[in-house]
């Protein structure tokens, strides 16, 4: 039977993107596959802080035509909630046959994935972030490099998180604070030593957020838009990369096949899944590349070895919080930047440490905050409004591990992910909040008593990990190639392979890992 | 049952109703109906041929009628009709119940009211159930409430009849209720049923509620000597179109008082008042969900809503909370202020106060996205010197807490209110 094609990518996001372009560059013939859902309601060009003040049809855009927002009160994190995104969120589960026990189970079958609607932190994996990983740091430098400059990253400075982030040398300039977060920098660098002394570091944020212009991606010029989606396209999301792919002729993306299994047919690897309405479609190739995010490439991968057991699954606990600038009350609201603009890492007890980031509050509807607090909504309605203005929200990372949850394969099939029972995870939250109420305070700001909430388990949407890569690979784990033992010729290149998830945010080190895997590749193919 | 007319006006909310309660229902008419899953068997007075009823039948609703009848002929055909289901359901053994008129007389000006009569009398003959509805309204702009509503609609200048006539109106909708009512319970004996309002309405009264509540007009009422309108008739009477409302009309703004208070009664029937049913919807749903949505709104935002506002809230109930109302108080609509009491500070499971979070979570959201709510929420345009905020905070705070201290006296009427307010709900 004829091939396909060589190699089939399962997935459209960032990490079969940036598989694709190597392998499609060195003249491969490529085939990619996605859930192929596309943006419907294009996000607000203009200005936040003005189309809020004059637009009178922007009901459709907090709230949606057909109450999108009302209908996902209960969901666990605001983007969620934004009716425009509904199409990067929407039937993942249901599609891809995942559940979850307690556990919040979020992927997407948009082109370009979650990309679409992430928070753009950017981030290199240390040589100790990197020890279980089954490769040197140096085979994934020349990664990262590759990727955080088509990708286009900024936050470049010298810092105190140069090196933690370790991506200054690829990056363009910062996008630039607002009056908030400048000051709270400030007093970071009067009360740098003690706070150092704390194990507390403060900088600039790395984002995958444009200052310079890249092809037809424009720079950002702090909108605030962030949370609807960006309309200059300064936030890097995998669907903008996309139309390079299909200038190939060697590059074919099939939009709208959801790959329902992996097999082999008359020896040669293939995928079923259902295309435009029709359930049997089958496709073969020599190879395949699984990215479809790591839920779905676990329930695909596990499926496919007709595995039983349990995989752990690394999830970073994460928790937010509300901090506020005193200095700065009744000041005016001002265009910010609504992503991440101050990061900070902390070490904690057991030789752990977190990592979190602060953003103005300006690009978030008040509403959020509102549904939040124990008041009465007219009376917290008139508070934050004259109070929110001067506060930031934070978030906070720990490491994988310490969230740690299971997958398995139900009877019939679906992916069940269920939290594990771990009170580590608990106690380093409740050491964070202290340090952090302290910390922030040398900053000139106030964390606001009761307002650090910890987030549900899964909230983070970081899951990693659970086919991960090792040396000597059992069933059920991946070699440094990402290859599947016991599956030939299929490699995960996802964050299902991960080797190990620390507190950072890990998409790009994916990106970086999908890169290096077919670079591997397509020397291979050559030396063949 | 089978329902004869039932793809006409009355005929189409029996057939509903009647279906959504679960019954099997036959669509007897000279077209099928247009919602396709009904049963239908094609009927036409006017034919000759045989009538087949299926078998099983238990009941059959007449309600085949021609509204203007031009000769004694045609109005012969139509007892030849009524005598022919009269028989089909005396071999099924099934009920009869023949929807007549107001206006049904031996001495009947109209052929109408005298051909009702000739019917009615065959049909108690033979042991079945007649019912004389008043001026039947609401529902589909259809039949002669359609035509007054077409007419209302056309003329910005109306007549007020003086001296005014008297009419009794009944809601399609509580129509159908009663004759299914009389073709289920097995407790109302065989006769002439009376249903209407028993207390007359002036006819410029409905003229006027159909202007203001169903089509949301202002109409100019101009006093005219009731015996224009019999002149008017009489003019009229060329013109095919007018004639038979102007007709019907006339006939039935002579009539003398229908005694229908006991057998509205004895059926058990709550006929909704005039003022409910013209509303659009036909109940007051609709207006009491605009009013808990202008409560819900006025208290978060601090002021009234615009009318955009308010419509986005009856949309979002109607499409995501199955329209139920939630059935506030009175005194809480009429002082928002007072949402405080059931916003927080009452614990339990009560589905109506989880309810109530919820839309007032999303009256909230719906706020904040417009403009106002931009002023409101964000604050902007504006800035503000620190003391006149902190003043504001102040002011907040203070009320909070004054209402968490008198939350012990004011939980156990919230509970109450949560309590009565729930079987909206269901």
């Amino acid at each position: 039977m004829k091939r396909d094609c060589d190699i089939l990518i399962i997935g459209s996001g960032p990490a079969g993107v940036s598989a694709a372009l190597p392998l499609v560059k060195a003249g491969l013939n490529v085939l990619m596959v996605d859930g192929g859902r596309r943006v419907v309601d294009p996000p607000p060009t203009e200005n936040f802080l003005v189309w809020r003040r004059t637009e009178r049809t922007q009901s459709r855009w907090m709230v949606g035509s057909e109450f999108q927002a009302l209908k996902m009160q209960e969901a666990v994190s605001p983007k969620l909630r934004v009716p425009s995104l509904g199409y990067v969120f929407e039937d993942f589960e249901f599609e891809n046959r995942v559940v979850g026990n307690d556990f919040v189970t979020i992927g997407s079958l948009a082109t370009g994935g979650l990309s679409n609607a992430w928070g753009c932190g950017v981030a290199r994996f240390s040589n100790d972030d990197l020890a279980q990983f089954p490769f040197q740091e140096s085979q994934l430098l020349a990664s990262y490099e590759t990727v955080s400059r088509r990708i286009g990253i900024s936050g470049r400075g010298t810092d105190d998180l140069s090196d933690y982030f370790g991506l200054d040398a690829w990056s363009q300039p910062p996008v630039p604070l607002d009056t908030l977060h400048a000051y709270m920098l400030e007093h970071y660098r009067k009360y740098r030593n003690l706070l150092n002394a704390q194990g507390f570091v403060l900088g600039r944020s790395r984002v995958a957020a444009l200052t310079e212009a890249i092809g037809d991606r424009k720079p950002c010029e702090r909108t605030g838009n962030c949370l609807w989606g960006c309309s200059r396209r300064a936030l890097y999301s995998a669907v903008d990369e996309i139309p390079r792919l299909m200038s190939y002729g060697n590059f074919t993306l099939r939009s709208g096949f959801v790959v329902r299994a992996i097999a082999r047919r008359n020896g040669s690897l293939a995928v079923e899944g259902s295309a435009d309405g029709r359930q049997n479609c089958v496709m073969t190739a020599k190879k395949i590349l699984v990215a479809a995010g790591t839920l779905a490439t676990t329930r695909l991968v596990l499926t496919a070895l007709g595995y039983q057991g349990e995989r752990k699954l690394l999830s970073c606990p994460t928790a937010a919080f509300l901090a506020w600038v005193p200095r700065f009350l009744g000041a005016q609201r001002t265009p910010s930047f609504g992503l991440g603009q101050l990061s900070f890492a902390l070490n904690l007890t057991a030789g752990a440490r977190a990592m979190g980031s602060t953003f103005s509050t300006t690009g978030v509807p008040v509403s959020e905050f509102v549904s939040h607090a124990p008041l009465r909504n007219r009376y917290m309605t008139d508070i934050l409004k004259n109070f929110l203005g001067s506060c930031v929200v934070g978030n906070v990372f720990l490491p994988g591990e310490f969230g740690a949850a299971s997958a398995r394969l139900s009877g019939n099939g679906q992916l069940i992910v269920s939290k594990s029972h771990d009170d580590t995870g608990s106690r380093l939250m409740v050491e964070c909040s202290r340090i952090l109420q302290r910390c922030f305070r040398k900053l000139g700001a106030v964390v606001i008593p009761g307002s650090f909430t910890v987030g549900k388990p899964g909230g983070d949407i970081h899951y990693a990990g659970t086919l991960p890569m090792r040396r000597e690979p059992q069933i059920g784990e991946t070699d440094s190639m990402g290859e599947v033992q016991g599956l030939d010729g299929v490699h995960v290149v996802d964050g299902a392979s991960l080797s190990g998830l620390p507190e950072k945010s890990h998409t790009l080190t994916i990106m970086a890992n999908a890169d290096r895997i077919a670079r591997r590749l397509v020397e291979l193919c050559v030396s063949a | 049952m089978v329902i004869t007319g039932g793809t006409g006006y009355i005929g189409e909310r029996v057939v509903a109703l009647a279906r959504s309660r679960g019954h099997t229902v036959v669509v007897a008419s000279r077209r099928a109906p247009v919602a396709g899953d009904a049963k239908w068997i094609p009927f036409d007075m006017y034919s000759t041929g045989e009538l087949v009823l299926p078998e099983g039948i238990q009941a059959i609703v007449h309600l085949a009628a021609n509204t203007s009848p031009i000769d004694s002929a045609e109005a012969d055909r139509e007892l030849m009709a009524a005598r022919k289901l009269l028989d089909a359901a005396r071999q099924l053994s099934a009920k009869f119940v023949f929807v007549s008129s107001q206006t049904a007389r031996p001495d009947a000006p109209t052929l109408y009211g005298q051909t009702k009569w000739r019917i009615e009398q065959d049909v108690l003959a033979a042991g079945g159930w007649v019912v004389r509805p008043g001026l039947v309204y609401g529902g589909a702009p259809r039949g002669l409430f359609g035509e007054l509503m077409h007419t209302v609609q056309r003329f910005p200048v109306l007549p007020a009849f003086v001296p005014a006539p008297a009419i009794q109106p009944i809601h399609v909708d509580d129509l159908a209720a009663a004759l299914i009512e009389i073709v289920c319970r097995s407790d109302i004996a065989p006769g002439v049923l009376r249903l209407a309002c028993p207390e007359p309405v002036s006819f410029t009264s409905y003229l006027r509620a159909l202007a203001s509540d169903r089509l949301r007009t202002r109409r100019i009422f101009v006093p005219v000597p009731v015996v224009l309108l019999q002149g008017a008739a009489q003019m009229l009477k060329q013109h095919a179109g007018f004639r038979s409302a102007m007709e019907r009309l006339r006939s039935l703004l002579d009539l003398p008082l229908m005694d229908s208070a006991a057998d509205v009664k004895a059926l058990g029937l709550h006929l909704r008042p005039l003022a409910v049913g013209m509303h659009p919807s036909g109940d007051m749903r609709r207006r009491q969900i605009l009013l808990e949505g202008r409560a819900l709104y006025s208290y978060v935002l601090r002021e009234l809503p615009k009318g955009s506002l308010m419509r986005a809230y009856v949309r979002a109930v109607e499409s995501l909370r199955n329209g139920a109302s939630l059935s506030l108080p009175n005194s809480l609509t009429k002082w928002p202020s007072l949402l405080a009491a059931v916003d927080q500070g009452v614990r339990g499971d009560s589905g109506w106060i989880s309810e109530f979070r919820w839309r007032l979570g999303a009256a909230t959201r719906m706020a904040e996205a417009t403009p106002e709510g931009a002023r409101r929420f964000l604050g902007i345009p504006g800035r503000d010197g620190v003391v006149p905020v902190l003043l504001r905070i102040a002011r907040a705070v203070v009320s909070e807490v004054a209402w968490r201290a008198v939350m012990p006296v004011v939980r156990p009427f919230v509970h109450v209110v949560s309590k009565r307010s729930n079987c909206g709900l269901s």
